[in-house]
């Protein structure tokens, strides 16, 4: 038990020393990287090996006779979240996200320490001690709060009422919600049944199935599947189109979305917000693939209402492309990152 | 003995008859249906008018046109009535207090019914005196509340008759058979409730005591379908059936109330209600326990709130899945409902909903691990909850993840896009069902500690059961978080799939652990008897949250269901031509939510001081259930 709290000791100790170095930009902040793609496991794993760290930091003080008191043990674990977040994880989570996750960890903190009559005790007995002010230091700790906490609070008052230049917080939809159908090239499109034509077997026939079957294996680096290379000169099917589509998409949409559809293309940093990173789980990968025409035929000038502030400058490439277009360069777009379209059985 | 016979079959008849009498409203009102009463002359007179036929807007069934089309309405004093305020803040205020107020008095009789028959079927005297008075406790606490209930059902209506006469004139003229039915089982449930409750002294014991409780199915079932009904008009409203394009009702009663969400609405509501009573009653037991002045009263409370808290909370466990599959219809219904829902305009309200359902999961196992401190012996489970606080505060961060970042353009643009890397992730439903999976497992884990936090297993493989125990969860632990995390690599209709599994495992942890852990603690050794009353105020607080954010929860999602149908008063068939047919800001529905709240709380607290004016004596001799060593109730053991 004892050596598993020293393991524990250890690692809490190496974790507390490795982010103060990373806030006092003594120790590069990639010193232990977040791998892209398996980063929101990384920041979980990691913030169970501190608990278990600081578990075994506290068994180790303890048995050493230096325990600190549960208040501090408290408010210190709560800071380290607080810096976690802030320091620890790029790119920057905004305030409004780190806000509400400081609030959880708050309220974890509190039911930690409340959870039985001894914890809550030991923790609030330095409060109780500052109020009661039965020694002298106590005595001087409340009149410092007495006069500090209003300070304080004024200080949060002026902060948030003082006018500030800003740009204000903007609540946009990243996913507006689609029309019932759209109507491209004098054609109307059901939003809720149409489908690609493009995805069809080498008979020439719809088939979900045998598409998913041919999309690059996302798990391993985005590597093309056996036997399933769009620009073999023999494909044919739904990997022909997936060619055509490739050759749409780098003649027009590469300069924004990137060449890896990761929205960091040439152009993409003249832009704010830089355009749609495909390869992450939350875009196209949960749509249906008829909300993606629907997009790309109407661009941002073709945004509902609720994409207010409507900050994207992507053509309607329905001026551009025809619709035959438009389907492929959706083939190439699931196929090369590797995600399936939202469909229902 | 002949005597007791005649009384039984008395009884028994007298029952049969009663059913029959509730019944024959609306054996009376199905012929009417069955014959298409409100068809139109021009229909019936055959031959005379060509019969014009529609396709079903949902069902593509054809049927025989028999009814107007829905109102093209304009803004004006003929469709939109209205006062120097928002119509439709009006409506939405009286909707929802009747709603509170219609949940609470369906959900509670349906814990009386079951607090009722644990205290027939239970061989412990005291024990089934305690049950006994608890479920009249609990029926008197609904009975001013029914009242309420009913005249706030009428200013309702009157509000709509008011504000909305087009909308509501079109809605029953296609509803008008399933309204009457419904008036009419309201009759029927009000005339069950009073004789089950003004019965109650009459029919304490034996026989008698079975009809009374036969007498609480019967008004369970009345009040179930009372709610199946009203529930077919909102989900009309969301998802129209058994009308055409132009709105026209084709005939088919049963495929306007049958429509793609109601089933899904009946089964979340049911779920919901249930839930939503327990957190009140519950949280009036905590009042009334903080209030209380003697043990006796403080131990009575507490095992009432205790109680109340078990049977809400066994509600709510699959509360989160009945949503998931409601949703889950939404999407398969309209796409673009579903992405207004959940990913677009209304995304930041299901945030809120999502923290709120943390909220009252955090609250219930702070909750049990307050009460495991009346327990002698239950601490050596106190030193590992901050194992689980961890483990439940890292499933609700996920949970409560937003797609949809709230941020400023200079955060965005040191974001480097839209997309972060690790919140992204979370944002999305493959990690939210981890998430929540987690948080329901870890609950159940505190209840597990709970039903044995005073005992010693005493069955000779108590350390095998354990060890199974323990790999159990840890493999569910495995299991919720590796599918969730499998979510990313497969399509995604496999994907929604997954949550089926998911919901597998946290529910086979419920099942197969509660009934393993029952066997193991099958005349365990006691450390110490439960103390009742001797728990901390901090767990009252706890069941007051829970009962909050029960009721600020039910105010959301009732907000979001609604709004989600954005200008439309009845989905794609009736447009909303009224000035307000726009969404209201997240600040104004958080506001009004709020203030629903209140405006209930405070009533409700009207409605406990009312039935304390009335305190009527147990129906039994004294006021059972001293605290100490009082036998444990069979909730939690």
């Amino acid at each position: 038990m004892k050596a598993l709290m020293s393991v524990g000791a250890l690692i809490g100790a190496i974790g507390i020393l490795l982010l103060a170095g990373m806030i006092l930009e003594i120790v590069p902040s990639n010193t232990v990287r977040l791998v892209e793609g398996y980063m929101p496991m990384q920041v979980l794993f990691e913030l169970t090996l501190f608990v278990a760290g600081f578990t075994g930091l506290s068994y180790m003080l303890g048995t050493m006779g230096m325990a600190l008191p549960r208040f501090w043990q408290g408010i210190s674990f709560w800071c380290f979240i607080l810096l976690y977040l802030k320091y620890r994880v790029y790119p920057p989570i905004p305030f409004s996200v780190r806000a509400m996750y400081g609030t959880v960890s708050l309220i974890a903190v509190f039911m930690w320490v409340s959870a039985n009559e001894e914890d809550w005790k030991k923790f609030k007995q330095p409060i109780m001690n500052v109020l009661d002010a039965q020694s002298g230091a106590n005595k001087m700790l409340r009149y410092a709060y007495l006069v500090l906490l209003p300070i304080l609070i004024g200080g949060f008052s002026y902060n948030a009422m003082v006018p500030k230049s800003e740009e204000p917080i903007e609540l946009r939809t990243v996913h507006p919600a689609p029309p019932a159908s759209t109507k491209v090239h004098g054609k109307t499109y059901t939003l809720q049944t149409s489908q690609n034509p493009y995805r069809v077997n080498l008979e020439g026939k719809f088939d979900q199935e045998y598409s998913n079957a041919n999309i690059v294996e996302q798990g391993m680096g985005r590597l093309m599947k056996p036997n399933a290379n769009p620009w073999d000169k023999d494909a044919q099917g739904y990997l022909k189109y997936v060619r055509e589509g490739g050759e749409i998409f780098f003649q027009n949409c590469h300069f924004c979305h990137g060449d890896n559809l990761n929205g960091r293309g040439l152009h993409a940093f003249a832009f704010n917000p830089i355009p749609a990173n495909f390869t992450d789980p939350g875009t196209i990968a949960q749509l249906q693939e008829t909300f993606i025409f629907w997009r790309v035929a109407k661009g941002g000038i073709g945004l509902p209402n609720e994409g207010f502030p409507w900050a994207s400058v992507m053509p309607p490439w329905e001026q551009h492309l025809t619709v035959d277009e438009i389907w492929k360069v959706i083939l190439f777009e699931y196929w090369h990152t590797g995600y399936y379209p939202r469909t229902w059985d | 003995m002949g005597l007791v016979a005649g009384k039984k079959l008395f009884s028994i008849m007298a029952l049969c008859a009663m059913i029959g009498l509730l019944l024959l409203p609306i054996a009376v009102s199905l012929p009417s249906l069955a014959m298409g009463a409100d068809a139109p002359d021009a229909v019936k007179k055959d031959g005379e008018a060509k019969v014009e036929k529609g396709r079903d807007v949902y069902y593509k069934t054809e049927g025989i046109v028999v009814g107007a089309p829905a109102p093209k309405t304009v803004d004006g004093p003929r469709d939109y009535p209205r006062y120097n305020f928002e119509s439709r803040v009006l409506l939405w205020f009286a909707n929802q207090q009747h709603l509170y107020y219609g949940s609470f008095v369906l959900a509670v009789p349906i814990f009386c019914m079951v607090i009722e028959f644990m205290g027939v079927v239970t061989k412990d005297k005291a024990m089934a005196k305690r049950y006994d008075q608890l479920a009249y406790d609990f029926i008197k606490i609904s009975l001013t509340a029914y009242s309420l209930t009913a005249i706030l059902g009428g200013i309702l209506i009157f509000t709509f008759l008011t504000l909305y006469p087009a909308f509501f004139g079109y809605l029953s003229s296609i509803f008008r058979p399933v309204m009457h039915i419904y008036a009419l089982m309201f009759v029927a449930e009000s005339g069950t409730l009073y004789i089950y409750y003004y019965g109650w002294d009459k029919m304490r014991e034996g026989f008698l005591k079975w009809i009374h409780l036969s007498l609480s199915v019967i008004l369970n079932v009345i009040g179930t379908l009372l709610m199946f009904l009203a529930n077919s008009w909102i989900g009309f409203m969301m998802s129209p059936a058994g009308v055409d394009e132009q709105g026209r009702y084709l005939g088919n009663i049963w495929h306007v109330i049958h429509t793609a969400l109601w089933n899904p609405l009946n089964l979340h509501r049911i779920l919901g209600n249930m839930a939503f009573g327990g957190g009140v009653v519950a949280a009036y037991a905590a009042y009334k326990f903080l209030a209380s002045k003697t043990d006796e009263d403080r131990a009575h409370y507490d095992w009432m709130g205790y109680i109340a808290m078990a049977l809400g909370v066994a509600f709510l466990i699959p509360l989160p899945f009945a949503g998931y599959w409601l949703m889950r219809e939404v999407y398969a219904y309209r796409q673009q409902m579903g992405i207004t829902l959940m990913g677009g305009l209304l995304a930041w309200l299901f945030i809120i909903q999502a923290t709120m359902i943390g909220i009252l999961f955090l609250s219930t196992n702070y909750y049990l691990w307050q009460a495991l401190g009346r327990m002698r012996g239950a601490e050596k489970y106190q030193r590992y909850i901050k194992y689980l606080v961890f483990v439940l505060c890292c499933g609700y961060l996920v949970f409560i993840t937003p797609h949809t970042i709230v941020m400023t353009p200079a955060e965005l643009k040191a974001m480097g896009g839209q997309q972060h890397p690790v919140l992204g992730n979370y944002g999305v439903m493959s990690a939210k069902n981890g998430g929540i999976n987690v948080i329901i497992t870890t609950t159940i884990l505190s209840f597990v500690w709970y039903m044995r936090g005073n005992k010693v297993s005493t069955v000779s493989w108590s350390k095998f059961g354990n060890i199974f125990m323990g790999i159990f969860f840890g493999c569910a632990y495995f299991n919720i978080i590796g599918l969730a995390v499998m979510g990313y690599y497969i399509p995604a209709n496999v994907r929604v799939g997954l949550s089926v599994p998911q919901v597998a495992t946290t529910l086979s942890c419920l099942f197969f652990m509660f009934a393993l852990n029952s066997f193991m603690m099958k005349g365990a050794k006691q450390m110490g008897p439960i103390e009742w009353g001797k728990i901390s105020a901090r767990s009252q607080y706890a069941l007051i949250m829970l009962a909050t954010a029960f009721t600020w929860m039910m105010g959301l999602m009732g907000y979001i269901r609604s709004s989600v149908r954005l200008f439309w008063h009845v989905n794609e068939i009736m447009r909303d031509n009224s000035p307000w047919a726009y969404t209201h800001t997240v600040g104004f529905a958080a506001n009004m939510i709020s203030f629903n709240v209140l405006f209930f709380w405070i009533s409700i607290l009207f409605v406990f001081w009312l039935g304390s004016l009335g305190i009527k004596k147990a129906p039994v001799e004294a006021k059972a259930g001293v605290p100490g060593g009082a036998p444990q109730p069979a909730g939690g053991h």
